[in-house]
């Protein structure tokens, strides 16, 4: 049964979790985090860390613990609740995603950009598309990121091998690009869409 | 005395003020990073520079310069034409993230906000400059562009601490600091404090913001009014003014202003710029339910001279075709022949709620409600293919010919380059990166 986690829960047990930082001085272990929050599996909290972890609350040491990572929260605070019961029909439909939410994880790091090149159609990115690219997300080996090498723009896949990182085209015309001299992560894509009519 | 702290507390309040660092350049630079480490300035279409980058001031460019100036002093400054939609969606996401840590945000303009951050050392386990620090970094990653910071006791100190270091400065002025800063501040930089006020308290021997500070509260009672007492108190760690966090949520007056160059002396013209006015501070008007008692117009010639007129009206409303006959009564009385124009204004004052309007015995009520469908009507089509989508034919001079000179090569590229489904009116809430993949 799939269980997906609404704001107000992760919001919760965010705050949870500080609480036990701030009265312990430590952060908890995997266990302690599964009493805290209610969650009996160790599966079910070894997903809630990747989430958190995602959202950049906490992250993990050389060992695999847990430590805290941003003191701001990951969504907006917000100072009123807003008054006012819903119809039946729009409780239903409250944990509906709209097509924004569902593109865009972080609106205030979330740009567009045009696609010129031809570097990834392999990868079904044409000249023209429009992709959404994340400021703020850390960029992992697979993602498809936007970066300065050496001085010069490009889309491509980041590939890291070890200490190595190579940046890889989708396009057999294209070769890979490993940095000389510098490499800037400018983002992260994290969506492409085509309009037709 | 003068090593005498102000404060013996160090954080009665913690308030934080940010300022973003050349705002509209910083935003263009973020968009164009090819035009990172240049001198970048906007304000193409006005003739004047509104924003300059940093490089551009390390060169000698002012705000305000003309543009044949700037050429002069920064041969290879890039000037560009304004993009306000872009700079809006850069300022909200400003605010958003700074509401990421505290719901205590006031939105001060474009490009400055306070907020409270009283209390929020306890939740977020830290000192107010590791906070300060990460709204910063945060700030800086996700948008792409540095902003000052400065922290202190109250909004006026944390002004000054923000404009202490710039650019990506991060200032704290606990209250055992203050005097330290307050010694180093002329009077005149004092926010709140402008020339003729400084120069009435240099007569007093008050030349620094200490000297002010340090001065006794009856003195400033004597010889200031009550801003400037407030500024006092301000200055010595007193939190008076708080941050405040409510938008507007009603007006007592709405007033549409635009200026247009060159300038015109065709009536028609002249008259369409009235006219779009009206329409926008009646859409305006609509939005927050409020209908007008008054109508205030007035026109500014070219040497900077205005003359106005006010009329009161039959009967409160925000609807332009009620507005329309006393709006050209006035402008007959205001407009001469032979005078060049830069600039049309129209206030719309006397603002009460539009629940509230009463129907005399003498209003014809079924052309009244006809005319609030009308209205509604207008408002929902422009609520989906955008504002002015339908307008009064008076205005229509305005999208016939530009408002500036050159617009149409200084269109901004947002609105040149646009993606299928947009339109000129109406795009993406999303800034563009501009860069070749």
């Amino acid at each position: 049964m799939l269980h997906t986690l609404n704001k107000e829960t992760l919001k919760t047990r965010i705050a949870e979790i500080s609480r036990f930082y701030r009265e312990r001085g430590r952060m908890p272990s995997f266990s302690e985090l599964g009493e805290l929050v209610g969650l009996r599996s160790k599966n079910a909290v070894y997903k809630l860390v990747a989430k958190l972890e995602g959202l950049n609350v906490l992250s993990k040491d050389e060992r695999g613990r847990l430590i805290p990572r941003s003191l701001a929260s990951p969504v907006k605070v917000l100072g009123m609740v807003e008054a006012g019961f819903p119809s039946p029909a729009e409780e239903e439909l409250l944990d509906t995603l709209s097509l924004d939410k569902y593109l865009i994880d972080n609106p205030a790091a979330t740009f567009l950009l045009k696609v010129s090149g031809e570097s990834m159609t392999e990868a079904g990115i044409m000249p023209g598309d429009m992709v959404l690219v994340d400021r703020s997300r850390t960029a992992q080996s697979g993602d498809i990121i936007i970066a300065e090498v050496d001085g010069a723009w490009t889309m491509k896949y980041l590939k890291k091998r070890g200490q190595t990182v190579a940046l890889m085209p989708a396009n057999s015309r294209f070769k890979p690009i490993v940095p000389k001299s510098e490499l800037k992560i400018a983002g992260v894509v994290t969506a492409v869409i085509r309009k037709y009519r | 005395m003068q090593t005498q702290p102000i404060s013996l507390h160090s954080w009665p309040r913690a308030i934080l003020h940010v300022d973003a660092d050349a705002f509209f350049a910083s935003c263009e630079q973020a968009v164009h990073p090819e035009l990172r480490g240049k001198p970048v300035i906007t304000g193409k279409e006005r003739g004047i520079v509104a924003a300059a980058s940093y490089e551009a001031k390390a060169r000698g460019v002012e705000r305000g310069m003309r543009l044949f100036e700037v050429k002069k002093v920064c041969p290879d400054a890039v000037i560009l034409p304004s993009d306000y939609e872009t700079y809006s969606l850069f300022s909200v996401r400003m605010f958003d993230i700074l509401r990421r840590f505290t719901p205590d945000v006031e939105e001060y303009s474009i490009d400055e906000a306070f907020a409270d951050l009283t209390g929020l050392r306890r939740s977020f386990h830290g000192p107010y400059g590791v906070i300060a620090g990460q709204i910063q970094e945060t700030m800086g990653r996700e948008l792409g562009f540095t902003v000052s910071i400065g922290v202190s006791l109250s909004k006026v100190l944390a002004k000054i601490a923000s404009k202490w270091k710039k650019p990506h400065g991060l200032t704290l002025i606990p209250g055992s600091d203050i005097h330290l800063y307050l010694q180093k501040l002329p009077i005149g930089k004092v926010w709140g404090i402008g020339p003729n006020t400084s120069a009435y308290l240099r007569k007093f021997g008050i030349t620094t913001a200490l000297d002010y500070a340090r001065k006794d509260e009856a003195f400033v009672k004597e010889k200031l009014s009550k801003p400037y007492r407030e500024i006092w108190q301000e200055l010595n760690g007193h939190s008076v003014y708080p941050v405040v966090t409510e938008t507007k949520s009603s007006y007592q007056s709405i007033s549409k202003a635009k200026t247009f160059t060159p300038p015109s002396q065709d009536e028609a013209f002249v008259f369409a710029q009235l006219s779009k006015n009206l329409e926008a501070a009646c859409i305006k008007a609509r939005r927050y339910k409020l209908a007008a008692c008054r109508l205030i117009l007035f026109l500014r010639t070219q040497d900077f001279r205005s003359e106005g007129v006010e009329l009161s009206l039959d009967r409160p409303s925000a609807f332009p075709s009620d507005l329309f006959g006393p709006l050209k009564e006035g402008f007959k009385t205001i407009f001469h022949n032979g005078t060049l124009y830069r600039q049309t204004v129209v206030v719309l004052a006397g603002l009460k709620p539009a629940g509230d309007v009463q129907f005399t015995l003498f209003d014809d009520t079924s052309r009244i409600e006809k005319m609030a469908r009308v209205y509604s009507a207008v408002d929902a089509l422009s609520a989906r293919y955008g504002k002015y989508a339908v307008h009064h034919g008076a205005s229509l001079p305005t999208k016939l010919q530009v408002r500036h000179e050159g617009e149409r090569g200084d269109t901004p590229e947002r609105v040149k380059e646009l993606f299928k489904g947009e339109t000129s009116r109406q795009r993406l809430g999303l800034p563009v990166w501009k860069i070749d993949v």
